[in-house]
């Protein structure tokens, strides 16, 4: 295992019961998130985002797989406490995730509490963790969520999540919930807390414009699999999966009429109980060919460095047989 | 050619205080306005007041004129009664609320619903013709008619907004007012109402007034554009003017913080600060205390002028010319 990973995220499955039938929300995940890097998950509602932050911090019961911190695939009580000191996690709505009985001060002693930290260093450890978040303590120690906007909630939420100085932190949809203005506030103070204390951020996003301006590499998410994966750059910019390919053609463009007259990709992500046979994407593509709804495509390198698709018009020639991949 | 509507110093009032003020505006047969700004800042509260919904609390002023090209008579909202909105809403004003989901009778199967729509504003429509007018509907909006008999809770989210833009236009009304539409859909889906209102409003010759915090959203989809702040308009014009080159601080700072693919990736200064108390407004110039331009001279209120052809702006510089460079504030992080 790779010395330089945080986390290795190996076949991982995540299956949800519903009555007689199987959900697959994670089916087959493999991810590599590096020390210091700030990953892009990108996807539809439903392709299994938050399923996978869920089960890389240990907070659902994964039918597969492993999550592996630091090249060591421990399990058991000792790894999970160390996994969930040293990677953090904040939610998408910062009005549903604060205890509205506590005051800002113990929301951000709890987790120093938890974890056994002396007594004696806590308030000063508090203190400074508000400031990093731009809230001054003397003013917002002894408020209540309530007291609080939206963007101030959210920074609460970074400053419990980093009280403990975690090397990994996971953001579900940071932003989504908040104005423009205070959007780029917050994410102005994730990202100055990330050079600084080379935090790892993984960015859950359906905002592909976002993950391409503030991420480093970005995986994008179909149906509980990773079906593209590579810098940021050249996955938005240069998109390979006929999926990625749809996704960026629908991102608006802040230009008049900048939709034009683009093809968008057309149907629903389909139900997770009842995942197509073949190439999970096929019955939406435009581009399926013979092999597409018998054959399921991994993840195989493509193009420069780094970049992963799993697609069969990447795939290797037998099966290709007369398509040329369209690159562009 | 006169136009759709016209909303001539619009204001509402909470308990005295405004919290839309002075907003002014018209709309041609056909045309598109976008609506933008953050939370709290008005656009929703006047869509409302367009259609006369608003809540109990609050207390609209202002002329708002519709002229209906079916109707000989232009319709003054503003002096119409409870009793006589009834009539306009729906039958020439529509509105897709935000948030479809909650919108929709749960109880109640999907064609019933636009049945009752139909049947509440037009007298005379026999059954055989209502049935014909849904599955017409259902097909206009990318839907099959066999969804019609279904209840909302079997459909996804798409699917029920697009039953909601059904719904608004179930009457064939000319202006069709859309707040935030796709604020909860996901990209894609997004895309797709976009482009479904797009093609509406290029079939069916509607007007549209799209409220929308997304300011991509509203360049690709409006003609114009009115961007509100504290409850007035601060900057309005066409959309291509207003976006390649904002005359207010507000617009243009707002511009700046939109990521665009294959520009300069990385994050703009942020503005400091978060959008006033509406009801509270700074004196002067509501912006001018997140301004990185501010000078005395914005504790005076701007005036909402032409500042290009077509395009408004209400600050004491505009034009500009060019955007000074702005120091990045931090907005917290010990250094």
């Amino acid at each position: 295992m790779n010395e330089n990973n945080l986390i290795s995220v190996r076949d991982l499955e995540v299956q949800f019961r519903q009555r007689r039938k199987v959900a697959r929300a994670l089916d087959g995940v493999s991810l590599d998130w590096k020390k210091g890097e700030v990953l892009g998950v990108v996807g539809e509602s439903g392709c299994g985002k938050s399923t996978l932050a869920r089960a890389i911090l240990g907070l659902q019961d994964l039918a597969g797989g492993e999550v592996v911190l630091d090249g060591n695939a421990g399990s058991g009580r000792k790894a999970r406490s160390d996994l969930r000191r040293r990677v953090q996690m904040i939610f998408q709505d910062p009005y549903q995730t604060l205890n509205p009985r506590q005051k800002v001060k113990d929301i951000v002693t709890e987790p120093l509490v938890i974890q056994g930290l002396p007594k004696a260093g806590r308030d000063k450890t508090v203190r400074a963790a508000l400031r990093d978040v731009g809230l001054d303590p003397e003013r917002y120690l002894d408020r209540y969520p309530h007291q609080l906007s939206g963007g101030q909630r959210q920074r609460v939420a970074i400053a419990a999540a980093l009280v403990l100085e975690p090397e990994g932190l996971i953001c579900d949809e940071p932003v989504s919930m908040l104005d423009a203005s205070v959007r780029s506030q917050i994410l102005s103070v994730l990202l100055e807390l990330q050079k600084r204390r080379n935090l790892a951020l993984i960015f859950i996003t359906h905002d592909l414009s976002l993950a391409w301006s503030l991420c480093d590499r970005i995986a994008v998410m179909y149906l509980g699999r990773v079906v593209e994966s590579g810098s940021a750059v050249d996955v938005i910019e240069d998109p390979r999966h006929p999926y990625t390919k749809a996704l960026v053609t629908a991102i608006p463009v802040p230009e008049p009429g900048g939709g034009g007259s683009r093809e968008l990709l057309q149907g629903e992500l389909p139900d997770a109980t009842d995942v197509p046979k073949g190439c999970r994407f096929h019955p939406r593509c435009p581009k399926r060919f013979e092999p597409c709804d018998q054959v399921d495509p991994s993840l195989q390198p493509v193009g420069t460095k780094g970049r992963e698709v799993a697609c069969l018009l990447y795939s290797d020639a037998t099966l290709r047989a007369d398509v040329e991949p369209t690159h562009g | 050619m006169s136009n759709l509507l016209e909303v001539t110093n619009l204001r509402v009032e909470h308990r005295g205080k405004p919290i839309v003020d002075d907003v002014s505006f018209t709309l041609e047969k056909g045309e598109a306005l976008g609506l933008a700004g953050e939370s709290g800042c008005g656009k929703t509260t006047t869509a409302l007041s367009l259609m006369k919904m608003l809540p109990s609390g609050l207390k609209q002023s202002g002329g708002i004129v519709l002229r209906p090209p079916d109707l000989e008579e232009p319709i003054r909202i503003d002096r119409r009664t409870e009793a006589g909105m009834q009539v306009v809403r729906w039958r020439h004003i529509s509105l897709v609320f935000q948030g479809a989901m909650n919108s929709l009778d749960p109880v109640k199967y999907i064609d019933a619903q636009i049945a009752e729509v139909i049947r509440l504003h037009e007298d005379g429509v026999s059954g055989k013709q209502v049935h014909a007018r849904i599955d017409d509907l259902l097909t206009t909006v990318g839907l099959t008619p066999a969804l019609g008999h279904r209840y909302s809770h079997q459909l996804s989210g798409g699917q029920r907004q697009r039953v909601m833009i059904a719904l608004a236009l179930a009457c064939r009304p000319s202006l069709v007012i859309a707040d935030e539409p796709t604020t909860a859909l996901d990209v894609v889906m997004q895309a797709q109402v976009l482009q479904l209102l797009e093609w509406l409003r290029r079939e069916l010759g509607l007007a549209l007034i799209l409220i929308s915090h997304d300011l991509g959203v509203l360049a690709e989809t409006c003609d114009r554009i009115a961007v509100m702040y504290a409850g007035r308009i601060v900057e309005t014009g066409p959309v291509a003017g207003v976006f390649a080159s904002p005359q207010h601080p507000y617009t243009k700072r707002l511009l700046d913080s939109l990521p665009v693919i294959g520009g300069s990736r990385g994050l703009a200064p942020p503005i400091p600060g978060g959008p006033p108390d509406p009801g509270d407004p700074p004196d002067g110039c509501a912006f001018h205390p997140r301004c990185p331009y501010s000078t005395e001279r914005c504790l005076k209120d701007p005036a909402l002028r032409e500042v290009a052809p077509g395009q408004s702006a209400a600050c004491h510089f505009a034009p500009w010319s060019s955007w000074p460079e702005i120091k990045p504030v931090s907005v917290g992080v010990r250094t």
